[in-house]
């Protein structure tokens, strides 16, 4: 075999320069061999050629889809770090006036009231300076803030609900008074469900009456089409009848 | 006049999606061709179609221009391809379509083909495809891309990175395996050597 299949392959697919294509048309008048192999080159790529592909369904598109909303930036990026330093200083301030309140209950009722007694308190300011604080003035305050809260809640309810805080209701009153509402909970509860039966039924026989007379209408045209069809059978059967005695007679 | 893949390249990377979409109406169904001659199935040379558009897209701002923007689809879609029969870790299989009947191949073959024809036709192109399936990877993409796309020896060798003389090596020796392939399953040629 020679050893050409480059200008050979080149040959067959048309890719040779004309100097070289014309040179190579020379040695296959003189090469036999590569002349066999030439066609059968051209031969398998025939037969080659038959191959495709089946028909897809393609039509794709590139299309430009809604961009997620991108939540919205916050001004203050607190990182993980920050965030819990801040809930620790949160929780110590609060751990602090906790510490400082004072609550008990006596005759006088419910009395909360800060461990801010004192009359006066140093602080030592960030600037390095001193300042007084009137904590006794601070405290009344909050001591009236108080009971004008505990004075709106109890006015905030209607007459049937008192003040579970309020001394004249003894244990026993405010069980009964429990009692007494889940009584009328419970008798509204059943008026209600008794009224939703009561339009379930009315609705059911309606209906059952419209099927009831639809089916009766349905009988009657089943009935009537039989006796139409009942008559022409005999009307047809008399005829045969008729017509073969007047047969027999002739 | 059309315009060419060039201007409608320019018009994409402006953010014209109209001209990319007038690309990939032109190269779908070639790409589509190429994908199922390499890896032999049709939903997933599909899949490789789609895929090839999507990746062209994202990529558009770094094509250069230096090839032809069907030489760059080209090059997307055998990587993907690649991809596929490595993942896959199996040869690609010549599937033959599923409910293919007469009427399918009379629209397949021209007026005056006779019913004796276009089935002669379609077995020859099962025959084919199966032979196909035997070549080794880089024969059947040179063979393919020669053969079905009219690549020329240079644009072959620069698609798969490799000299001009292995892509001309590749394919001689992939024309005459499916030459001996083909007489095996009995198609019969001018010579049957």
């Amino acid at each position: 075999m020679c050893d050409r299949q480059e200008q050979l392959i080149g040959f067959v697919y048309g890719e040779l320069d004309p100097s070289e294509s014309h040179a190579f048309e020379q040695h296959l008048f003189a090469c036999a061999e590569c002349r066999v192999e030439l066609e059968a080159l051209r031969t398998t790529r025939a037969q080659i050629a038959a191959w495709t592909p089946p028909e897809p369904h393609l039509d794709f598109q590139i299309v430009r889809g809604p961009v997620p909303a991108r939540p919205a930036a916050s001004r203050f990026r607190v990182s993980p770090a920050w965030g819990l330093a801040a809930a620790a200083a949160l929780v110590m301030a609060l751990g602090a006036a906790i510490a400082n309140l004072e609550i008990h209950v006596g005759s006088d009722g419910l009395v909360v009231r800060t461990g801010w007694n004192r009359t006066a308190a140093v602080e030592t300011a960030a600037n390095g300076g001193a300042q007084l604080v009137d904590w006794k003035q601070q405290s009344q305050q909050l001591d009236q803030r108080l009971r004008a809260i505990e004075q709106a809640l109890g006015g905030n309810h209607a007459g049937s609900v008192q003040n579970a805080s309020a001394s004249d209701m003894t244990d026993e009153q405010v069980l009964q008074r429990v009692r007494e509402m889940l009584a009328q909970s419970e008798t509204k509860q059943q008026r209600i469900l008794a009224a939703r039966l009561g339009d379930i039924t009315r609705e059911y026989d309606a209906q059952r009456r419209l099927d009831l007379m639809a089916i009766d209408q349905g009988m009657t045209r089943l009935q009537n089409t039989s006796g139409a069809e009942v008559r022409q059978y005999r009307d047809f059967m008399q005829r045969m009848v008729r017509a073969a005695a007047y047969q027999q007679t002739k | 006049m059309p315009s060419t893949d060039e201007e409608l390249v320019a018009r994409s990377m402006g953010g014209d999606l109209d001209s990319f979409n007038q690309l990939v109406l032109r190269w779908e169904r070639p790409i589509y061709a190429l994908a199922y001659r390499v890896i032999g199935r049709e939903e997933d040379a599909r899949d490789v179609t789609q895929e090839t558009f999507l990746r062209a897209f994202r990529a558009l701002k770094g094509f250069k221009g230096q090839a032809k923007f069907s030489s760059w689809l080209y090059r997307i879609t055998l990587n993907l391809c690649r991809d596929w029969i490595r993942r896959e870790k199996r040869t690609p299989v010549a599937q033959a379509p599923e409910g293919v009947d007469i009427i399918e191949l009379a629209g397949e073959g021209t007026p005056t083909d006779t019913i004796e024809a276009l089935v002669a036709r379609h077995e020859l192109g099962r025959a084919v495809g199966k032979a196909m399936s035997m070549l080794p990877e880089e024969q059947r993409t040179a063979i393919i891309l020669k053969e079905y796309h009219g690549l020329t020896f240079q644009e072959i060798a620069d698609l798969l990175d490799c000299p001009l003389s292995t892509v001309k090596t590749r394919l001689y020796q992939g024309l005459t395996v499916l030459r001996k392939q083909l007489r095996d399953a009995g198609v019969e040629g001018h010579f049957g050597k």
